[in-house]
């Protein structure tokens, strides 16, 4: 395998919007900033092909009042949040500067003309918990990657990095290997910001038997989330579960998009607060009970659809729009191809499949717990803005502790990349083993029976007991015959640490909240309110912590 | 199994492969008619289709399993 030793000051793990925008901003600092990507920064992450919604708070239209902005913002109230008020103000103030930035770049933020917030609504609410902006981001991707360039950012596509390099001060860079050229390359790097999205793949998918077909794109793998953890770094609220719902058996995110009542079998309205199809609501009870095309499945009340009967000609041409924007086209496509009119048949919904919630935790400077790392993105979920807003505060801490730190000298962990090579020669080189699919399903079904909607001491016991068996058998018998298959080899044994770290999460969270249902502790814990779950290795242990919020 | 390649249409640019997020051209060769090699591992983003410079050159099959349920 040919080998390259790469410098920077800041290095984007992740090349997503919160990964360009890092680099962007550390670009403009005047910092060398290298962005390794996996796929290609045009096409890539949660945004590769647009979104239409962005948490933007403008004072002229929502009022001048932060601090109140503050404390009713979603993210301030979601479920389990374990984000302060202070993070969540210095947020939201950023976020129409963000806005306006891409609009100047070519990003549509007002293609209406105006700035125009729509859908995610209730009728009669005044809602400063959301505030989606509609903008059109069918490509944002390629403009992003256009700006990080004009600022000097040297974008390294189709090279995967796995493995971060820490010595005593703190992050020194990481390790990646190309997944289509055999190459490995150590970074050196003063600074790191990850940014590598949510963990699709860890649970089963919504069709048996088809990996692929994901709510969140199969690319994304949660390899931050394992890098960080095997770093040192503190991850947060592993164990809380994020799910979204969409069209049945084509799993797509984008239900903020449409335009239409989710209704019963019967025709009944699920949720109060729309009867007919109005653009400036969409159907909101999808975001206040996540779970409940599940529910009434399960029930047998179901299926549940989302019906856009009865929509005008103008609100229509504007759903189709907005999820056009929201990276939907091959949904629409496919609805013209099987001439299914929405406006005259309602679909059926579905809630998708587990992942986390929890991430690498990240304070309002976008820093993690060690020094050097920096986080942002759905390395802990924040939305499309608060990938954009979080980048960029990443990039610009980065790229001032950049500023002050020394050269980087990587001869303390010579021993660790020596490791992490013969790591990837053994997977390439091994003539029988066992496929990286058959890892991932088998991880998978474990996630899935042990670590499931319904949670107790003795099956997360269970589970991680196998997950750990799993792991160690996985990096003997792992083989890869390419490149990509190397890359999917890396991120399942990496999802294995996430998968651990869920266990471990979920062991200590004593109580039943949200959708889990820990059948041993079958109440909520007031104590845990305010607080959140902190997973984070010492040495090669494994500890749990409460801590409080604020 | 998607995406599906019109060979009489494609221009042989190589963006489709370029662009791919899941890499299912993965093997294509510059200047050649972008081959499928992980047909499994596409997510149907579209974003072959979209950055396609020739109309119709390109487009998805959607598989079985993702039918559209209506009513």
């Amino acid at each position: 395998m040919k080998e390259e030793v790469l410098e920077a000051d800041v290095l984007c793990v992740g090349g997503g919007i919160a990964g360009l925008m890092a680099a962007i901003r550390a670009g403009e600092r005047g910092a060398k900033v290298i962005v390794a990507e996996k796929a290609n920064t045009v096409r890539s992450g949660a945004g590769a092909t647009g979104n239409d919604h962005f948490m933007c708070y403008i004072p002229e239209i929502h009022g001048p009042d932060i601090e109140r902005q503050a404390e009713r913002s979603i993210v301030f109230l979601e479920k389990a949040s374990i984000r302060t008020k202070h993070y969540v103000r210095t947020y939201l103030e950023k976020t129409f500067a963000i806005a306006q930035l891409w609009e100047s770049w070519g990003i549509p933020m007002k293609p209406t003309g105006k700035w125009e917030f729509s859908g995610h609504a209730v009728p009669g609410v005044e809602m400063p918990e959301y505030h989606p902006l509609k903008y059109a981001g069918l490509n944002q991707k390629h403009v992003l990657t256009k700006e990080a360039r004009k600022r000097g950012v040297e974008i390294i596509n189709r090279v995967t990095v796995f493995d971060l390099l820490r010595d005593e001060s703190g992050i020194i860079g990481a390790i990646g290997t190309g997944t289509r050229e055999d190459t490995v390359i150590v970074f050196k790097a003063k600074s790191v910001v990850l940014g590598t999205g949510i963990c699709s793949r860890l649970y089963p998918s919504p069709t048996p038997g088809w990996m692929f077909n994901r709510s969140d794109p199969p690319s994304t793998t949660g390899e931050g989330r394992a890098m960080a953890y095997r770093a040192g770094a503190e991850l947060v609220n592993m164990e809380i579960p994020r799910r979204w719902a969409g069209p049945k058996y084509f799993a797509r995110n984008g239900k903020g998009s449409w335009i239409g009542v989710v209704r019963d079998p019967a025709n009944k309205p699920v949720g109060p607060f729309v009867t007919t199809p109005d653009k400036r609501y969409g159907d909101a009870i999808g975001d206040y009970y996540t779970s409940l095309f599940e529910g009434y499945m399960k029930s047998g009340k179901g299926p549940v659809y989302m019906d856009c009967r009865g929509i005008s000609e103008d609100d229509y041409t504007y759903m189709m729009w907005g999820l056009s924007n929201e990276g939907n086209t091959s949904l629409i496509n496919h609805l013209n191809e099987e001439n299914i009119d929405i406006r005259k048949h309602p679909v059926e919904f579905m809630t998708y499949e587990l992942s986390t919630r929890g991430g690498v935790y990240y304070n309002e400077k976008a820093e993690t717990s060690v020094k050097g790392l920096y986080a942002a993105g759905d390395e802990y979920f924040g939305g499309m803005s608060g990938a954009a807003v979080m980048g960029w505060f990443a990039g610009d801490n980065a790229a001032g502790y950049a500023k002050n730190s020394k050269g980087i000298e990587t001869d303390s962990v010579a021993s660790h990349i020596e490791e992490k090579k013969k790591l990837l020669d053994q997977i390439r080189k091994r003539e029988i083993g066992a496929t990286w699919q058959e890892v991932n399903i088998a991880l998978a079904q474990v996630m899935y029976d042990y670590a499931g909607l319904v949670r107790s001491e003795s099956l997360l016991e269970a589970g991680l007991s196998y997950v750990q068996r799993l792991k160690k058998k996985a990096y003997k018998e792992i083989i890869a015959q390419n490149q990509h298959e190397l890359m999917h080899c890396l991120e399942v044994l990496n999802a294995f640490d996430v998968g651990e770290a869920i266990f471990i999460s979920a062991l200590e969270r004593k109580e039943t909240r949200d959708d889990v249902v820990r059948s041993d502790y079958p109440f909520m814990n007031p104590q845990y309110n305010n607080k959140m779950l902190i997973c984070k290795k010492v040495g090669d242990k494994p500890l749990t912590e409460w801590r409080e919020k604020q | 199994m998607p995406p599906i390649i019109d060979k009489g249409k494609c221009s042989a640019c190589g963006v489709c492969a370029d662009v791919c997020p899941q890499d299912v051209f993965w093997g294509s060769e510059k200047k050649q008619i972008p081959v499928v090699s992980y047909p499994e591992e596409c997510w149907h983003c579209n974003a072959c289709v979209l950055d396609c410079p020739v109309e119709g050159a390109i487009r998805l099959r959607i598989p079985f399993p993702m039918f559209i349920c209506y009513q």
